[in-house]
């Protein structure tokens, strides 16, 4: 029949532009020097539903760190692996602001840091691959070694986009804080 | 003969003559064909020794000893019609005048312009009366006019004034009072002597048949207002003060007043004791007559089976918006759904409004539908034609034309076809084709060896013998989960064979059969774990999608083919 000639394989991309998942579907945005915190840096992408993915950007002071680590899920009093969503509209979230404590990373030499989630929303899951995985973190910090998924209200979450840093701004807000340290 | 007393008390009430064939309880459509001989051949009976001559207005003089002689069975003394009128002003001249109708029969006789208060049926308050139908009749050729149905058989329904109840209510308890033996429930429901009286004529006027409701398709329905209608009613307060108390208590639930079912409910247990306490021992006459003011045609919804194949990555099954704004200029839906409205008589406008598409499942905007495509339903609601097998054909030809989407054929279908068309969606297993890229830990696309084939067509997580090949734990997908509610679901795969690429090292192709469900894009790329195992574990190297397409949905349709 007519339709037998379609195949597969006639839907080959020009595989020099392949993105990745997370690059497909999710816009980056980037807090720098997060409280204060020099290369306190943290990474949020946004899919166009407003679900939002928390990571750790490039140029976290985390990456530069060679030490054993774990992650920690329980922030002060709140344990984030007791989150737990019901329905369609994920009831019984914890509430986040950008301060709030996602997860520790703690050191085997006994040092450890905070991860801040950096918006508003409703915490809806932490990637719980990391307990057992931690390498994650460090080995595919913008796929795989996601840290927490985030729901926040069209109106927040697009307000957050609009008022983090853009991939580009980015690496401009990156070179400048370079060159004024060189300086 | 009590049937003569009944006409006789109808009469001098003021009742028509089909209200009065209706309170003989007559039911047979027969009675109804010429209401006014039959009274008439009643009366006659009565006056036989007087020589009646009847005019067109059918002239039955009241005879006063004709109203001892009906009432003479009882204990009571004859009811004062007289008396019994409220003192309103239209009865106030009111004598007993059985001088109130006009021959039913005798539709040649153009209709007087303005019909006498004295006219007016004191019961249906001139539904029944034929000098009152033409204000209707045009109402429903306008619209039949306008939308055109081919349907060649109608059925119609009257959505009268609530007043009406009361009336009959009246009427009835009056008879039970007037007359032993009378039993009200033998009375004919006025939209039923109103279907075979109206509807009859209406069917010829506008050229069609007429039938019931169950059968016709073709469904005119009139609305009658009656102008003192909210006044009438507060005589059904007084009958039922609570009900309507406890009513106005709870506004929300009840914001309308006087319902049919809140003055039925009131009614139930009124008495002719009651209803005269009330001010009302017989209906008093009627103000102004009932008239029509809107009229509305509908045919029943048709339904079609068929299914489809979705040649485009960039065609949503149904208009994509976001923020109100259009992501993809067309979709399967719109493409499908022009050429069916106009062979069902709708403008494309109509056609957005009128017609749904119901489908097994839906694919993504950027996956195709191959094979013999998806299976779907489309309800037209209220067609104006419905189009043969030949011109379903010429319809599947339009559709196809873009080569955008494929539909081979159209069928009718019933409404319990549908139910295996959901069922369908989820239970029936489908079979896709997708393109996959290896990735080497870098991200960079790695070359497939005949190792890595051989590894995916021989991986499984189940034991031998099992159904299925691989058993997935899947969350629901980050691209769903801001409508979905987050739920881990365990899915199968049920066969899974991979071949190489010609002259693309990275690349292979993957035949893949899965359970209702299974999103196949997430266990390919493995949505950041979040679908466990993933394609990568069956390779044992990172791999992405890069295309797919449902090959097959696995569901006999439409049935019967």
């Amino acid at each position: 029949m007519e339709e037998e000639k379609y195949d597969i394989l006639d839907s080959i991309p020009d595989l020099d532009n392949l993105k990745s998942f997370t690059d497909r579907y999710f816009s980056k945005r980037y807090i720098i020097d997060f409280n204060q915190i020099k290369n306190n840096d943290i990474m949020i992408m946004f899919h166009s539903n407003r679900i939002a993915l928390l990571s750790l950007a490039p140029s976290h002071f985390f990456f530069k760190k060679q030490e054993e680590y774990k992650i920690n899920f329980s922030a002060g009093k709140i344990d984030r692996l007791n989150n737990a969503v019901k329905g369609k509209s994920k009831k019984g979230g914890q509430y986040l602001v950008p301060n709030s404590v996602i997860c520790k990373v703690e050191y085997a030499d006994g040092t450890s840091f905070d991860i801040p989630c950096g918006m508003k929303g409703t915490l809806i899951e932490v990637n719980e691959e990391l307990i057992e995985h931690p390498e994650l973190l460090k080995d595919m910090p913008d796929a795989d070694g996601f840290i927490a998924v985030i729901l926040s209200s069209i109106a927040i979450s697009e307000a957050t986009k609009n008022e983090l840093l853009t991939h580009e701004e980015y690496l401009e807000a990156l070179k400048s804080c370079e060159s004024s340290h060189v300086e | 003969m009590i049937e003569r007393s009944i006409i006789r008390l109808c009469k001098d009430l003021g009742c028509c003559d089909a209200c009065c064939v209706r309170y003989l309880g007559l039911k047979n459509p027969s009675s109804y064909e010429n209401v006014h001989q039959f009274v008439q051949k009643y009366l006659d009976k009565d006056t036989n020794s007087q020589s009646q001559t009847l005019g067109n207005e059918g002239h039955a003089d009241p005879d006063p000893n004709l109203l001892k002689e009906t009432s003479a069975d009882r204990d009571n003394s004859p009811v004062d019609i007289n008396t019994a009128q409220p003192n309103n002003g239209a009865s106030e001249s009111q004598t007993i005048d059985t001088k109130t109708e006009v021959d039913v029969g005798t539709s040649s006789i153009p209709p007087a312009k303005r019909m006498k208060m004295d006219d007016v049926c004191v019961t249906c308050l001139g539904i029944l009366q034929e000098k009152t139908w033409p204000e209707a009749f045009a109402m429903v050729q306008d619209v039949l006019e306008k939308k055109r149905y081919e349907c060649e058989t109608i059925a119609c329904a009257l959505s009268s004034p609530i007043a009406a109840i009361l009336r009959e209510r009246a009427v009835s308890l009056h008879l039970e009072q007037a007359c032993p033996g009378y039993e009200q429930k033998s009375l004919m429901p006025l939209k039923e002597a109103w279907k075979w009286l109206f509807g009859r004529k209406l069917a010829d006027i506008v050229g069609k048949r007429l039938d019931s409701g169950a059968v016709a398709p073709l469904l005119v329905t009139l609305n009658v207002e009656y102008p003192d209608d909210g006044q009438e009613l507060e005589v059904v307060r007084a009958l039922a003060p609570a009900l309507f108390e406890s009513r106005s208590k709870q506004r929300r639930r009840f914001s309308v007043e006087f319902t049919r079912r809140s003055v039925e409910q009131a009614l139930g247990g009124a008495t002719a004791g009651a209803m005269a306490a009330a001010g009302w021992r017989a209906p008093p006459r009627p103000a102004a007559r009932a008239r029509p003011v809107s009229a509305a045609a509908w045919h029943a919804p048709l339904l079609l089976g068929g299914r489809y194949v979705k040649l485009s990555r960039a065609l949503p099954q149904t208009p994509w918006l976001v923020a109100g704004r259009r992501m993809m200029h067309s979709s399967v839906q719109e493409i499908i759904f022009e050429p069916v409205a106009a062979a069902y008589g709708l403008s494309p406008e109509e056609g957005e409004q009128r017609l749904k598409l119901i489908s097994a499942g839906r694919e993504d905007v950027d996956v195709r539908c191959l094979g013999t495509g998806r299976p779907f339903a489309l309800e037209i609601a209220d067609p104006r034609r419905t189009p043969d097998a030949e011109e379903l054909q010429r319809v599947c030809e339009r559709i196809s034309a873009e080569r955008k989407v494929i539909v081979r054929t159209l069928m009718p279908i019933t409404r319990e076809d549908l139910t295996l068309l959901k069922q369908g969606e989820q239970t029936k297993c489908k079979t896709y084709e997708a393109l996959c890229v290896k990735l080497g830990a870098d991200g960079a696309p790695a070359t497939v060896t005949p190792l890595d084939l051989a590894n995916i067509n021989a991986y499984r997580n189940t034991p031998e013998g099992d159904a299925a090949r691989v058993r997935l734990l899947q969350r629901t997908p980050l691209r769903v989960l801001h409508r979905r509610p987050l739920h881990a679901r365990r899915r199968a795969l049920l066969a899974l064979h991979a071949r190489a690429v010609p002259r693309r090292p990275a690349l292979f192709a993957l035949r893949v059969r899965a359970e209702a469900g299974t999103y196949v894009k997430e266990w390919a790329h493995g949505e950041l774990r979040r679908t466990r195992p993933a394609l990568a574990d069956a390779l044992g190297a990172r791999a992405d999608i890069l295309a797919l397409d449902v090959a097959d949905v696995d569901l006999p349709w439409p049935p019967n083919q």
